[in-house]
């Protein structure tokens, strides 16, 4: 008994002072909460417009933070789960007529995850350990890929996309952009961040954390590092899905771009900005580039980009953590996993 | 005549990812800004024709221009990513995306057309064959015997292959690997821009003209084989024909995507690609 007294106050003063140098990042992820729900308030609506179609993106950018992030996964392809979720439910609302949010969100959800599957399936597992490159390459190649068929598909409307889609419906009521759409997507993104947060802060989430810093030695302990691979990889298409059937709702309209190279680099931007391997980092990355260049893009739209390359460059050298690590610590931004002093 | 043009097209491939394949070689680094390299080709071209020059002078001049520039944005910032090469596929990515976004800010959302430095066709056996596609033909083989022997070769190419062997040595032999590394890199650059330039005739000059080239640059790099100087060229060619033959069987889009598609499966059967082992 009197050994054990020290032992289990030594544990306790240790869990304490974890738990003090452990606030930062609750803070800033309820300080974005806080914005982001009270924004509707004080913005006008193109405003709003403009900011549900961010969070949609913030969305999808949670999506390619957990491939990257968090399993190390190269994935430049992030936007065939995207752009063909969205084609699904705009085909889905064309021919036949189905918008109701209870069927077509679930949809969308499954042809990412589906999509994700089978090209994640298929560039992941077998025999030779697909190589990093690889990866990158095939997931680049997939999304052009996509991007020329989606093009040269009459049925899917070509160059054009598919125009005018009837809004989503919950019941008999429209759900058209404005507020009311601003807050579903900030309720789903929300419940898809704790969901993830969850995740990444399981078992699971150790262990791809791991595969991450040192696929071999994962490999070592007994994981089967290319189903943990292939896991991640469906499960990021679904929320991609999910984000791009949203997304096709909100504009009403697809069209191939939502599938091509432009907008899977474009995610990739997003996380690298904000910082990859933190949930927060990929929403503050997609809501920083998106606001700035929404400001920019009035007066100085031919530089923007330019602009845009230069400071991606300039976090790639010198933060290459991202923005997050601006106010994170490296031991915060890492994380601890499981109980503090347990490690 | 169409074996010609497939031979041209095959060519136009092969000069555009000799230089990829020889930086993804030679130094592990998967360059994704060679494509924005072969757009600055083909702008430099583009520059010295409106300047009232002769073109021929534009295709001289672009792979020094370019090979120069790819010189310092080494030694400024490639350099930086050797020891991980995703970080560097990510930052030659950014500057890539810079290149691309100044070109297009200078050219505006423009298609550019450069005229051939040699029109007019030569008929051989009754067939017109057009010239300046014989003479792509032409230089892209000296170019890929020229890169063959400067590598094989000479004292400068064994002393590249013997950095990329093994960095360690080759500094303990005396070797200044930073330096090497330095100048293969422009090596690559100024033949993204010949290749720029070459082919700015036969395809106009826009903004996105990179990017095409470049994932199948990547294809045709990763079928043929990292590590090798016979592996790209091969891959290249391989690539190059299938692009240019299928459309001539089934659609063009599909044909397009297949090639793809067919690449990446191959790929996924055999890593190491057609050529395996390391040299050249």
């Amino acid at each position: 008994m009197t050994e054990t007294t020290p032992l289990s106050t030594v544990s306790l003063t240790r869990g304490i002072s974890a738990s003090r140098q452990w606030r930062v990042l609750p803070m800033i992820e309820i300080a974005v909460l806080v914005i982001g729900l009270l924004l509707p308030l004080v913005l006008q609506d193109y405003l709003t417009v403009y900011a549900t179609r961010v969070l949609i993106l913030c969305l999808f950018a949670l999506s390619f933070d957990l491939v990257w992030g968090y399993a190390g996964i190269m994935s430049f392809g992030q936007a065939v789960f995207f752009g063909s979720a969205g084609y699904g439910v705009a085909l889905l609302a064309r021919d036949l007529g189905i918008t109701s949010i209870l069927l077509v969100l679930p949809a969308g959800l499954l042809i990412g995850f589906a999509f994700a599957l089978l090209l994640g399936g298929f560039l992941l597992l077998g025999r030779h350990p697909a190589s990093v490159i690889f990866v990158a390459l095939g997931t680049l190649t997939g999304s052009y890929a996509c991007d020329r068929l989606a093009r040269g598909w009459y049925y899917l409307g070509g160059q054009n996309g598919i125009p005018s889609i009837p809004p989503m419906t919950i019941g008999s009521y429209e759900l058209t952009e404005g507020p009311v759409y601003y807050y579903m997507a900030i309720g789903f993104l929300i419940v898809v961040y704790l969901l993830c947060r969850f995740l990444m802060r399981s078992q699971f989430g150790l262990a791809l954390a791991g595969l991450r810093e040192n696929e071999q030695r994962i490999a070592f302990f007994g994981y089967k590092v290319q189903h943990l691979k292939a896991i991640i990889f469906s499960l990021s298409g679904a929320i991609a899905g999910l984000a791009g059937s949203l997304y096709a709702f909100h504009e009403g309209f697809v069209w191939p771009n939502m599938l091509g190279v432009v907008i899977s680099t474009q995610v990739v931007l997003y996380v690298l900005f904000g910082g990859s391997g933190t949930l927060i980092g990929a929403v503050i990355g997609t809501v920083v580039i998106e606001a700035v260049s929404f400001w920019l893009s009035n007066s100085y739209q031919d530089i923007w980009p330019i602009i845009l390359g230069v400071l991606l460059l300039l976090v790639i050298l010198f933060r290459p953590a991202g923005l997050i690590s601006l106010l994170l610590s490296e031991r915060e931004r890492v994380g601890s996993f499981g109980r503090p002093g347990k490690r | 005549m169409a074996i010609f043009e497939i031979a041209s097209f095959g060519a136009i491939v092969v000069l555009v990812v000799l230089g990829l394949g020889i930086i993804a070689s030679m130094m592990g680094i998967f360059n994704f800004a060679q494509g924005e390299f072969v757009l600055l080709g083909a702008y430099v071209t583009y520059i010295v024709h409106t300047a009232g020059l002769p073109v021929w002078l534009g295709m001289v001049a672009a792979p020094f221009v370019v090979g120069a520039l790819g010189f310092v944005l080494e030694r400024l910032i490639v350099r930086r990513f050797y020891a991980a090469p995703i970080v560097a596929m990510l930052g030659t990515y950014a500057l890539g995306l810079i290149i691309r976004e100044i070109v297009r800010g200078l050219i505006g959302g423009l298609y550019l057309s450069v005229p051939e430095p040699v029109g007019g066709s030569v008929a051989i056996g009754g067939m017109h064959f057009s010239t300046w596609r014989l003479v792509i033909i032409v230089i892209t083989a000296l170019v890929m015997a020229g890169s063959y022997l400067l590598l094989a070769r000479t004292a400068f190419g064994l002393r590249i292959r013997a950095s990329l062997e093994n960095p360690a040595l080759a500094r303990a032999s005396g070797i200044s690997t930073n330096a090497i590394y330095g100048a293969t890199f422009a090596f690559g650059a100024a033949l993204a821009g010949l290749a720029g330039a070459l082919i700015v005739p036969v395809f106009t000059l826009f903004a996105d003209l990179g990017i095409r080239f470049l994932i199948q640059g990547f294809v045709a790099v990763m079928v043929g084989g990292i590590g090798s100087f016979a592996g790209p060229v091969a891959g290249a060619g391989l690539i190059g024909t299938l692009s240019a033959a299928l459309p001539w069987v089934i659609s063009p889009v599909i044909a397009d995507v297949a090639v793809f598609v067919l690449a990446i499966i191959f790929i996924k059967f055999r890593p190491q690609g057609l050529v395996a082992g390391k040299g050249v």
